[in-house]
């Protein structure tokens, strides 16, 4: 018999996303194409949703 | 004296306190155990009552006893980009990795001990009731004549898992879902089920603890809305002020379960009763300062190496 709860799940919203970032060890940040560290855009670091609750990571508990 | 960051390299939330701290001129070494070993390595001595640590990463060697403090923010799974991952391996580089840097009196945020309870959510709702909060009425319980009894008495309620949606391919979500009037709870004995009484809210409400400071964000809710986590409703999270008696309950909280971070879940009635939901030890709070301008970012790095002369 399943699980109660799991009569509720619903397909993932959102599916793995190409990052337009990539981590520069010496920074110790991630940055842009251009070199300028990622969080500079605010706009583009929001689309992404890397920074939004994920409700209920099963890896990373940080929702 | 140098902060240690674990996380994995995507994560840029932690991006915003490294920046914080790069401008203070703090010395930081940024982690994931996922790399150790191979791009990470360490080695820590036990000898005659002597102990001496070092961890390397990056070009970077930090020795435990420069190490001022701990941020866990996102960390992998020690060992899991190694040349052969295994379970085994993970737990030993566990030990190794964890082992140390317990063995160092250097501030965490959070110490990894005190987030494993502070996830487990039915002991939130107890530690909830204990610090002043106002708790939707509650139950977890494998009995389906149970859950039919609290669904009897309190009419409107929402489930919800106690841990997250059940890995996948593809993956799901479990959002916080209202059960409708007539449903069959016998599948309530496959697994402990998480029931509560809706709240019906005219926001949410996100506040981040950071150490002593209190950062509160509010997202109107839409009709038919019910976790605020799933769905883009057009409206944006704004700053907000913290009720006294909210704010004293946070603390309490707080200092009862050993956190020295914690993003606090908040369903605000018609009356404007925050209800409590939950409070995650490791929550996000990057959505929250860039969408809202609340300083979290300068709070975390302040906590991690405070200014000269301050407790922090």
């Amino acid at each position: 018999m399943r699980p109660f709860v799991l009569k509720y799940v619903l397909p993932a919203e959102s599916p793995a996303v190409t990052l337009p970032y990539t981590y520069d060890s010496a920074l110790q940040l991630n940055v842009l194409p251009d070199g300028r560290p990622a969080i500079v855009d605010r706009d583009l670091i929001l689309v992404t949703g890397t920074t939004t609750s994920t409700a209920g990571s099963k890896t990373h508990f940080d929702d | 004296m140098t902060v240690l960051i674990l996380t994995c390299r995507q994560d840029v939330t932690a991006d915003m306190v490294i920046a914080k701290l790069h401008d203070r001129g703090v010395p930081l070494v940024r982690l994931d155990p996922a790399d150790l070993p191979g791009e990470a390595a360490l080695s820590a001595e036990y000898v005659r009552g002597d102990f001496y640590g070092h961890l390397s990463t990056g070009g970077r060697l930090l020795s435990m006893g420069a190490l001022r403090s701990v941020w866990v923010r996102r960390p992998g799974d020690p060992a899991a980009h190694a040349e052969e991952p295994s379970q085994w391996l993970t737990a030993e580089t566990e030990q190794a990795l964890y082992g140390m840097l317990y063995s160092v009196t250097a501030r965490w945020m959070n110490h990894p001990v005190v987030s494993a309870q502070a996830r487990c959510k039915p002991w939130q709702l107890s530690l909830a009731h204990r610090s002043g909060f106002a708790v939707p009425p509650t139950v977890i319980t494998t009995f389906p004549r149970v859950a039919r009894q609290f669904a009897a008495q309190y009419r409107d309620i929402v489930v919800k898992s106690a841990s997250g949606p059940p890995p996948g391919d593809p993956p799901v979500s479990l959002p916080t879902t209202r059960v409708p009037p007539g449903t069959d709870f016998s599948s309530v004995a496959a697994g402990p089920t998480l029931l509560q009484q809706y709240v019906p809210k005219r926001a949410d409400i996100r506040l981040t603890a950071v150490g002593p400071r209190l950062f509160a964000a509010r997202k109107r809710s839409v009709d038919g809305q019910v976790d605020g986590r799933y769905g883009d409703t057009g409206e944006p999270w704004r700053a907000a002020d913290v009720p006294e008696r909210v704010a004293r309950s946070v603390r309490e909280y707080m200092g009862l379960a050993g956190l020295a971070y914690a993003a606090f879940d908040f369903a605000e009635d018609a009356e404007g009763l925050w209800w409590f939901l939950e409070a995650n030890q490791g929550g996000q709070f990057g959505f929250i300062e860039l969408e809202t301008g609340l300083p979290v970012a300068e709070a975390v790095a302040g906590w991690l190496a405070p200014p000269a002369g301050e407790q922090g």
